[in-house]
């Protein structure tokens, strides 16, 4: 009896076995965006839910940090909050000999965020621009308290930053402006400091106020909402993109066509961003 | 009734006790706790604060640090040499009489270039070499200010390859300001040799730009940072000696010309199509100073008389192509075209003699080559490529009359694979073919046999 329960755990075993042995594990790496990370991580949740055998693994670290893995093969998707830099194409080009491959899979609202407690709630992206390049430095100078503005930002690697700083300052940033790793924390200091002013993505804005933003002294001021940035009427508005070193295939191209299709473009207003259509 | 008085008077004794609860040991749980938990607060903000206090130093030193990067690379390889041997006359020495023997021709020694050809006289058919040991250190004080030291290490010497200060405006993110020691502005000279794919840069390159580098200056105009249009123009002013002569006289210019460098580079990028066109032109102008009086040879092979203190033409116009596609994976197709007048001085010991053109006179050359380099996936990269260099235009086959005027066409094969992001192995051919001449005669009525394989272990970080 013993000896027949041990034959048949051994078959069983062995046709176990075989079983596996027919399964592929597909594995993806994405790497990158800080501001994408938790929309990236639902897509692979929802996807791996659908696909068992496939195996996404997604990290933050910033958008630079990245596109660095992109070029150096450490990932296989880098997702980025701001386009590619000409510098990084050609590393590309030097390893790869290839330009890249550029999705844009979501659009996003970059907020100026505000206490709420602040008078000031509408400001040009020009006076934006000369608060966090530290030429305007008093809230008094944009209609506001006579008091010293606080800056908060992003650190360099940031996607966030690079688009900020080349849409909205357009010069350096002031050597005020206290860095926190990550929206959540610049949100949180905002939240607490009344003279204070922040930016990241639309979506982390809880507890602050979204500042209304006019191209120009002329325009309309307009709120980062829904509409506001799916019809790009909100001044900064941006697409959010993945960045392969060719074209897709295999497991990865599955992933990014399912992103792409309706039913990956329907999470995303669930995290907080907009589908591209 | 006695026992009943005294039953309620102890009855009545034990509850009058038990409503006492003067020092009651269960104390007020909420009084207690709050107490307790913002003591434990307050000295955990205590010790927040403390360790604030030690990581706020520390902190500023790690935003220091992070300013200096560094990076390099090894190559250590094997080689394996298929080379002829060549006569060597042996001259009369007291009762021998002259003779000829044949000595192995030296490997990675020039087979055109010399009218005495570099000879082993004991055959050396394979070699372990270092071919490079390198760190590059860059420094980031200000944003906007790069200095860069790049030494490169060798059994003997530890020379300086880059040594450059980079100022790059701030104001419209556009120009940058070089000035030190750098690559002179070249597609194949500027690409380093890290991520090339064939195992040696072209003989047309390591003629026209020896060691690569030169002092000088330059002004570099990027368009496609602030505005998005993919021109760039580099505008450069060197010594125009460095990698000629002894090396103790590359530190300084020789004469008081200066060499100017032009080269402008447009890219056109096609998304859909997955393909990216690089194309651009460049012109260098320069002269070369006559330091050894003598006869000379000028471009139409005529002799002529020079005197210290003559200038020789040195300037060419350049043009050059890469295009990149996602075909099947990274392929790109690359090609670089100069021609104009080269010149010089023949002997090691003349202060910008260019040991690639080890010659008195000045040239008409024409010089190109064409690559071919393929990516399979992250992990293979192929390459083929096909480079000629043709010293002397106007003059072909048997009317050639010197070997340093042979024209030499070279064949270059590689493959790569990457262990990791970092280290790779590569497997190189390379075959010169050199133009025949019955005039020249000697070695030079057949192509002479001086291939080389490599096998090639790099390291970088």
């Amino acid at each position: 009896m013993k000896a027949t329960k041990l034959k048949v755990a051994l078959i069983v075993l062995v046709v176990i076995g075989i079983g596996f042995s027919f399964t592929t594990i597909n594995k993806v790496t994405v790497k990158g965006s800080d501001t994408m990370v938790i929309l990236s991580q639902k897509w692979a949740e929802v996807y791996m839910k659908k696909n068992p055998g496939a195996s996404i693994q997604v990290t933050g670290g910033g958008s630079g940090v990245g596109l660095a893995a992109l070029i150096n093969g450490s990932t296989d998707i880098a997702n980025s909050s701001r386009p590619i830099k000409p510098s990084e194409v050609e590393k590309l080009k030097a390893r790869y000999n290839s330009m890249g491959v550029e999705i844009a899979c979501a659009k996003d609202g970059l907020s100026v965020y505000l206490n709420k407690a602040n008078t000031v709630s509408t400001l040009t992206i020009k006076q934006i621009g000369q608060i966090f390049a530290g030429k305007i430095t008093n809230w008094k100078e944009v209609g506001g308290a006579d008091a010293t503005i606080k800056l908060y930002g992003r650190e360099s690697s940031s996607g966030t930053f690079g688009f900020f700083k080349d849409n909205v300052v357009r010069t350096d940033f002031s050597p005020t402006c206290q860095t926190l790793p990550g929206t959540a924390a610049i949100v949180n200091a905002v939240k607490k400091d009344k003279y204070s002013i922040g930016y990241g993505g639309a979506a982390y804005a809880e507890g602050v106020k979204d500042c209304a933003v006019k191209k120009d002294d002329k325009s309309p001021a307009i709120l980062p909402t829904g509409t506001t940035i799916k019809n790009h009427t909100y001044p900064i508005s941006r697409y959010l993109y993945m960045y392969l070193k060719s074209k897709p295939t295999g497991e990865t191209k599955a992933f990014i066509d399912w992103i792409l299709s309706p039913a990956g473009q329907g999470l995303i207003e669930e995290v907080g961003y907009f589908p591209l259509k | 009734m006695k026992k009943i008085i005294v039953a309620v008077v102890a009855f009545g004794f034990g509850i009058a006790n038990a409503q006492e609860v003067e020092n009651d040991s269960i104390k007020p749980i909420s009084t207690i706790s709050l107490d307790s938990l913002q003591q434990s607060i307050n000295e955990h903000q205590l010790k927040f604060d403390a360790l604030n206090e030690q990581l706020s130093p520390m902190q500023e030193q790690v935003d220091r640090m992070s300013k200096i990067k560094i990076s390099g690379y090894m190559q250590v390889q094997f080689e394996m040499y298929n080379y002829q041997d060549v006569p060597v006359v042996i001259p009369a020495a007291g009762t021998s009489p002259a003779k000829t023997v044949f000595y192995q021709l030296k490997p990675n020694s020039s087979e055109t270039n010399y009218t005495i050809l570099n000879t082993n006289t004991v055959d050396v058919n394979n070699s372990f070499n270092i071919r490079r040991a390198r760190i590059k250190f860059t420094y980031q004080p200000i944003e906007g200010v790069i200095f860069v030291l790049q030494p490169n290490f060798s059994f003997s010497a530890v020379t300086l390859k880059d040594a450059y200060v980079q100022l790059n405006d701030t104001w419209i993110n556009t120009f940058q300001l070089w000035v030190g020691q750098f690559n002179r502005p070249d597609y194949e000279v500027e690409f380093s040799s890290r991520d090339r794919i064939i195992m040696e840069r072209t003989r047309m390159s390591s003629i026209l730009y020896p060691q690569e580098r030169d002092l000088g200056a330059k002004i570099s105009m990027n368009l496609a940072t602030q505005y998005e249009i993919p021109l760039k123009i580099d505008i450069a002013a060197f010594n125009g000696n460095f990698g000629e002569g002894p090396i103790g006289n590359q530190v300084t210019d020789v004469d008081s010309e200066k060499d100017f460098v032009v080269r402008t580079t447009y890219s056109l990028q096609f998304p859909k199509q997955g393909l990216g066109i690089d194309f651009g032109a460049s012109g260098y102008y320069g002269k070369n100073t006559v330091f050894s009086a003598g006869t000379y040879s000028d471009v139409d092979n005529k002799p002529f008389t020079a005197a210290v203190g003559d200038k020789l033409k040195k300037q060419w116009f350049g043009a050059e192509v890469q295009i990149f596609s996602d075909l099947l994976g990274g392929i790109a197709l690359k090609t670089e075209f100069n021609k104009g007048v080269i010149s010089g001085t023949s002997g090691v010991a003349i202060l910008n003699n260019n040991p690639s053109f080890n010659f008195s006179g000045e040239r008409d050359f024409t010089g190109y080559y064409v690559t071919l380099e393929k990516n399979f996936g992250t992990k293979f990269q192929g390459g083929v490529r096909y480079d000629s260099f043709d010293p002397n235009n106007r003059l072909s086959g048997d009317e050639v009359t010197l070997s340093q005027d042979l024209k030499v066409h070279t064949w270059g094969f590689a493959f790569h694979y990457f262990f990791t992001t970092n280290t790779k192995i590569g497997l190189g051919y390379t075959m010169p073919i050199n133009e025949t001449s019955t005039t020249v005669s000697g070695i030079y009525n057949d192509d002479v046999k001086n291939n080389i394989a490599t096998l090639r272990f790099q390291a970088s970080f």
